[in-house]
């Protein structure tokens, strides 16, 4: 008792002989502590593993003898450039991601504008309505569009045939699955940006609308000149978001297609999710890793390309 | 979901091993020597795995070994089968295997390859089983493990259609396209058969016809894959001769159109396994029995269909293994294997159970039977989900008409040898 009274007093003593900003940093990192440790070896660890992995020829097979493989430089990363699936799947998630990105946001956007001014009544509802999509899970919706999409009896092609129309076999045609898929995701990912927009929009103050109109601005002038520019900020965060998330897309041809007909909708994440499952640890780890290294670069030019004119 | 779990299998690996030591010891392992097992009865506790209703019933059919072992004690834990790979492959990783587990048929070699299973020693009979189940557990020479249940394929066909149409089952090639034909033109079906245009497990589909042809996907000692011969290209030729005749449809039938189909008449024949027969008659009702039935596969070198099924493999890691072996033995005790057949519907594997008249008086069953002598499983190597993947593409490029028979052939060589058997 008495000895842990003394050393606790002790302790008391060393804290307060501190320097201010000494105590507060050790109090900062005291914390974080819980929460780095977690991400150390729960996350950290793994992620570096994963990268030391993609260095090596590490398959399912050695699993009794991890560290018994042999250690192989670029070799993986070098065994990309011949990958053919590999680069049939870099071609699909770039024209997905070309694809979606844009019709994402600029549907996103025309709702919210709307939502903003015109609609008055019913607003509640049609957010809602809006948003729904984006809570509901991906692989329900994926479900529900494959019975939308159905060749002989889905709505769809239903629809197109009471025009006159004979509709493709959307998912099993290699011209139209990827657009199909397209469309579904940005139909998708359309409420989330929308009520990021909402906020976008509402931050921006009315008397600039004001002052404009005073001088005469148009509705376009007024959208061009203000709206656009005051929500580059949001925009911004719109684009990165969706971009980071699009590139990675697995679960709309994993439920949907499988990646076929003809890999024509096969995406990077499920070609590394495949190689995974046929055990090529180590080679698939390097497709990890190139992803995220196109995922980086591609987000530094979004912010290049959107960052705030000063 | 698969990623993440091979991601953790992978890590676990890393963290768990102690071995300092970088680098392959080199060479190719060879053949394994089987230790004995010891005479006697079992002792001691079991702790199996099996997947599926399999995992759900087992334990009824363990009851009557602890009662010729009572000191014996057999525990079962049901896995689901979507698990099933990652889960063996982490116990493997971590050393903390089951005595016995249920395995797929295509992980056998990868399990074998990474040194986790023990060789099948000799109080199990190889002789005992279908040859092309038994292949199933020989990797690079050795066994490692006992086929546990087994399935087929065959062609489902509706006997009335056939009849309208003045056909009867197909013997060969051409039969089999005249057959699709009149099944089409003369009995009224939309698709005289279906086949798999493409997608996962289209090999399944496709490769019996490889085989009748004469091809094979390695050669016999499993080192080299033989894919570009005449014989693939001609299997390829004739599939593809389905879709251009337009007898199946290159799009693939919904979960359950199949069935719905085949009962209404618009599918006039398919190829599949025994759990059809029960999806059939869950569909067609009572009436519809007397309308269809299963036939063998057509011949054209052979007669060959696909084997698939379950095998029981011992780890080298397992705390019980002599106990582990003689449960293996029980399971495949003739009697025990038609028992489980009534509880489960598992085909056996074991070729004497199908005397028993609970099995060979059933002519669908029968079929099955005869059609087991003569079918052949994928070759037993560690790469084999890849290749497989490979062979799905390049039968969906000839059906799709993207790539000619020969190129795709080729094209499955080139691939194939790119990847490896894995050893």
């Amino acid at each position: 008792m008495a000895v842990g009274m003394l050393a606790a007093r002790r302790g008391a003593a060393w804290w307060a002989g501190l320097r201010p900003r000494t105590r507060r940093g050790l109090a900062a990192w005291g914390f974080a502590l819980p929460f780095l440790i977690v991400f150390a070896a729960f996350l950290g660890g793994p992620v570096l593993a994963a990268l030391g992995m993609s260095f090596t020829d590490l398959r399912s097979t050695d699993l009794r003898d991890p560290l018994g493989v042999n250690i192989i430089g670029f070799d993986n990363y070098l065994r990309l450039f011949g990958d053919e699936v590999f680069g049939q799947a870099l071609v699909n998630t770039g024209v997905f991601v070309l694809g979606s990105v844009p019709l994402t946001v600029v549907s996103a956007l025309a709702v919210a504008l709307a939502l903003n001014r015109g609609v008055t009544r019913l607003r509640t509802f049609f957010r809602v309505g809006y948003y729904l999509p984006v809570v509901t899970s991906i692989v329900a919706v994926a479900v529900v569009w494959r019975f939308l999409l159905e060749p002989d009896t889905g709505l769809v092609n239903s629809v197109l045939r009471s025009v006159g129309i004979e509709g493709p076999h959307w998912l099993d045609d290699p011209a139209f699955a990827m657009p199909s898929i397209i469309v579904m995701t940005a139909w998708r990912g359309m409420g989330f940006m929308m009520v990021v927009f909402l906020a976008g929009l509402q931050a921006i103050p009315r008397t600039v609308y004001e002052a404009a109109e005073v001088d005469g601005a148009g509705r376009w002038q007024r959208f061009r000149h203000i709206t656009l520019p005051l929500l580059r900020p949001t925009m911004l965060f719109a684009v990165v978001v969706t971009t980071i998330g699009q590139v990675q897309f697995v679960e709309e041809p994993f439920v949907m297609t499988r990646g076929g007909p003809l890999n024509q909708t096969l995406s990077v994440s499920m070609d590394v999710y495949n190689q995974f499952g046929f055990g090529n640890y180590g080679y698939a780890s390097a497709m990890s890793y190139a992803l995220f290294v196109v995922i980086v670069a591609l987000t530094v030019v979004w912010f290049r390309l959107l960052r705030s004119a000063r | 979901m698969r990623t993440r779990r091979s991601w953790a299998v992978a890590v676990a690996a890393m963290t768990v091993s102690l071995v300092t030591a970088c680098g392959r010891d080199g060479g190719e392992p060879g053949p394994e020597a089987a230790r004995p097992v010891d005479a006697g009865a079992a002792r001691g506790e079991l702790i199996v795995w099996a997947m599926g209703t399999e995992g759900e019933k087992l334990s009824e059919l363990a009851r009557d070994f602890e009662a010729a072992n009572p000191e014996a004690k057999v525990n079962v834990t049901a896995i689901p089968w979507d698990d099933a790979h990652d889960k063996i492959a982490t116990a493997i990783a971590g050393r903390q295997t089951p005595d016995v587990s249920l395995v797929g048929t295509t992980y056998m070699a990868e399990f074998a390859r990474s040194g986790a299973l023990d060789p099948t020693p000799s109080i199990i009979d190889g002789q005992a089983f279908f040859p092309g189940a038994w292949d199933t557990t020989v990797v690079n020479g050795t066994s490692y493990g006992v086929p546990w249940y087994v399935e087929t394929r065959l062609l489902y066909y509706r006997t009335d259609l056939a009849r309208r149409a003045g056909v009867s089952p197909p013997s060969g090639w051409p039969e089999l396209t005249a057959f699709a034909r009149s099944m089409r033109d003369a009995a009224g079906a939309q698709w005289g058969l279906n086949l798999q245009a493409g997608g996962e497990g289209t090999w399944q589909n496709f490769m019996p016809f490889a085989w009748q042809a004469g091809a094979s996907i390695t050669d016999p000692g499993g080192k080299q894959f033989t894919l570009d011969t005449p014989a693939m290209i001609e299997a390829l030729e004739f599939y593809k001769s389905f879709f251009s005749g337009s007898l199946s449809p290159t799009t693939a039938p919904r979960p359950g159109e199949l069935e719905q189909g085949f009962v209404d008449g618009s599918y006039a024949a398919f190829f599949s396994g025994p759990w059809h027969i029960e999806l059939v008659r869950e569909q067609g009702g009572p009436d519809f029995a007397a309308n269809w039935s299963v036939a063998r596969m057509p011949r054209r070198v052979a007669g060959t269909s696909f084997v698939g099924g379950g095998d029981l493999a011992v780890f080298k890691d397992a705390r019980n293994r002599d106990a582990a072996w003689k449960f293996v033995r029980y399971l495949t005790q003739p009697e025990v294997q038609v028992t489980w057949y009534e509880s489960v519907g598992d085909l056996p594997s074991v070729k004497s159970a199908w005397q028993d008249a609970r099995l060979s008086g059933d002519p669908l069953l029968k079929t099955f039977g005869d059609q087991l002598n003569e079918a052949v499983s994928p070759p037993a190597i560690a790469t084999w989900e890849q290749v497989a993947s490979v062979l799905d593409t390049q039968v969906e490029r000839v059906v799709r008409g993207v790539s000619s028979p020969a190129d795709a052939a080729r094209a499955m060589q080139a691939e194939a040898t790119a990847i490896g058997t894995g050893f």
